[in-house]
């Protein structure tokens, strides 16, 4: 795929790197690159990516912009609020760079769908803030044989780690699998903006080295970036021949949405239609909302009881064996690892509020603030 | 004997912030230190068979450590790294 007089101009401090060459700019207008998420980490990969000549660029994201997202995803701007991230970036990207096509994917990813949309890619970047999302998309990379490089980011730190397909272990064989509840999200924990950007644009760098053959892909090995302390770290990490998908007998052949999380034995299930109908019989359940801080601030239930997840293994005694609690959180993970912590401290049948605050304010009371 | 030990980010909730902390050393004492100090960080990392939780992986300097039985030796640092999900 030969380069026009205009892209040699365009391109020319690549073409003056003796690594990439034109054969390396023209590798990089061949590739077909696809980013899951929109968001902190996708903004800059995808900004990077256009910018350096990336000849398809898929943008996935099923959201649409919201003030609180321009914190760190410079991929939009205040003009764009309200509208679907797919379409806004594929606007700004082709304003940055008209020569490359750039597809708009406004959809969420599910098993049902992941093989048609990685058809249509060499490449994928992982920059997805949900983890249901982080294991599909590595188990059909893996089965699909598509390179992937995977970012995630909370508060402070980042990770980032590239699977090449035969030669080195896959997301899976460095966390098996994972329970919401116990891996915080950055709508929970916070987020400085700039971490992001760093990690974002790591995912952009592995991503050209990948398609021009230059350099050493971060295969087998974890990077570690803490951004207070200013220091960047490398963890040798291993293929796994027990793992569910790369390993030597895989379990998981087939794309697959993550099963919901089940209910441990002895924990109730409430739906929060039950719980405004106990409320509204005058019962009085004792509330326990393990959220942090500021989400509690934030809004919160009328005489509920706050402990933090993190503080609740030493304060459980604030919670009497008989009282029926009724756990809470913002979306029902965080809880349901409460309700687990209760039944180990032999706290009787301690309940979950299924869907959390979030399903509260969505069927119940609009009015509360839900972080 | 002491060693090193690096918290990740979501665990520092427990540690009131604190990123590195000194402790004492097989790496189940190392554990058992650190919940002695700060109780519950355990139960997020070790499940109730004394297993490395899956989205948890401990290294001992850059080596992985797979058991809670792995030796530690004097200015070893132990890195407690945890899944993220933040995008």
């Amino acid at each position: 795929m030969s380069l026009s007089t205009a892209e040699r101009e365009r391109y020319r401090r690549h073409l003056a790197l003796t690594e990439m060459g034109e054969a390396g700019q023209e590798k990089v207008k061949a590739a077909r690159v696809l980013i899951v998420g929109a968001g902190g980490l996708g903004s800059p990969a995808a900004l990077y990516l256009a910018a350096a000549g990336c000849g398809t660029l898929g943008l996935l994201d099923c959201d649409r912009v919201d003030l609180s997202n321009l914190q760190r995803q410079v991929l939009f701007d205040s003009t764009r609020l309200g509208q679907a991230k797919a379409e806004a970036g594929r606007e700004r990207l082709a304003a940055l760079n008209p020569d490359i096509r750039v597809i708009a994917h406004a959809i969420e990813l599910r098993a049902a769908n992941v093989r048609e949309v990685f058809g249509q890619y060499d490449l994928v970047l992982d920059g997805t803030d949900r983890l249901a999302t982080r294991y599909l998309i590595n188990d059909a990379c893996v089965i699909l044989h598509r390179p992937l490089v995977s970012a995630a980011i909370h508060r402070f730190e980042g990770h980032l780690m590239t699977y090449v397909p035969e030669r080195g272990p896959c997301y899976r064989c460095v966390f098996p699998h994972a329970v919401d509840g116990m891996v915080a999200n950055c709508a929970e924990a916070g987020v400085l903006g700039v971490l992001p950007g760093v990690l974002g644009t790591l995912q952009a760098t592995e991503a050209i080295k990948l398609i021009t053959g230059v350099g050493e892909p971060l295969s087998g090995r974890l990077l570690t970036y803490d951004a207070l302390e200013m220091r960047f770290m490398e963890f040798r990490v291993t293929r796994r021949r027990d793992c569910a998908v790369c390993g030597d007998t895989p379990t998981i052949t087939e794309p697959k949405d993550m099963q919901r999380q089940t209910t441990p034995e002895g924990v109730r299930r409430l739906t929060v239609a039950e719980l405004h109908e106990l409320l509204q019989r005058g019962e009085k359940p004792l509330l326990v909302d393990v959220r942090e801080d500021a989400e509690w601030a934030a809004g919160h239930l009328p005489g509920a009881l706050h402990i933090p997840l993190g503080e609740l293994p030493q304060r459980l005694q604030e919670i009497p064996s008989q009282s029926h609690a009724v756990f809470i959180c913002r979306s029902g993970g965080r809880s349901m690892a409460a309700c687990q912590m209760a039944l180990r401290a032999n706290i009787r049948s301690p309940a979950n509020l299924e869907g959390g605050l979030l399903a509260w304010a969505g069927t119940i009371d609009p009015s509360l603030r839900v972080l | 004997m002491t060693c090193t030990v690096r918290i990740a980010s979501p665990l520092r909730s427990y540690t009131a912030g604190a990123a590195t902390l000194t402790v004492r050393c097989t790496l189940a004492e190392v554990l058992g230190s650190l919940e002695e100090c700060y109780p519950g960080i355990r139960f997020r990392m070790i499940d109730e068979q004394d297993r490395i939780r899956p989205h948890m992986r401990l290294f001992v300097n850059s080596s992985e450590a797979h058991e809670l039985s792995a030796k530690i030796a004097d200015g070893d640092t132990v890195h407690l790294i945890c899944a993220l999900s933040g995008g």
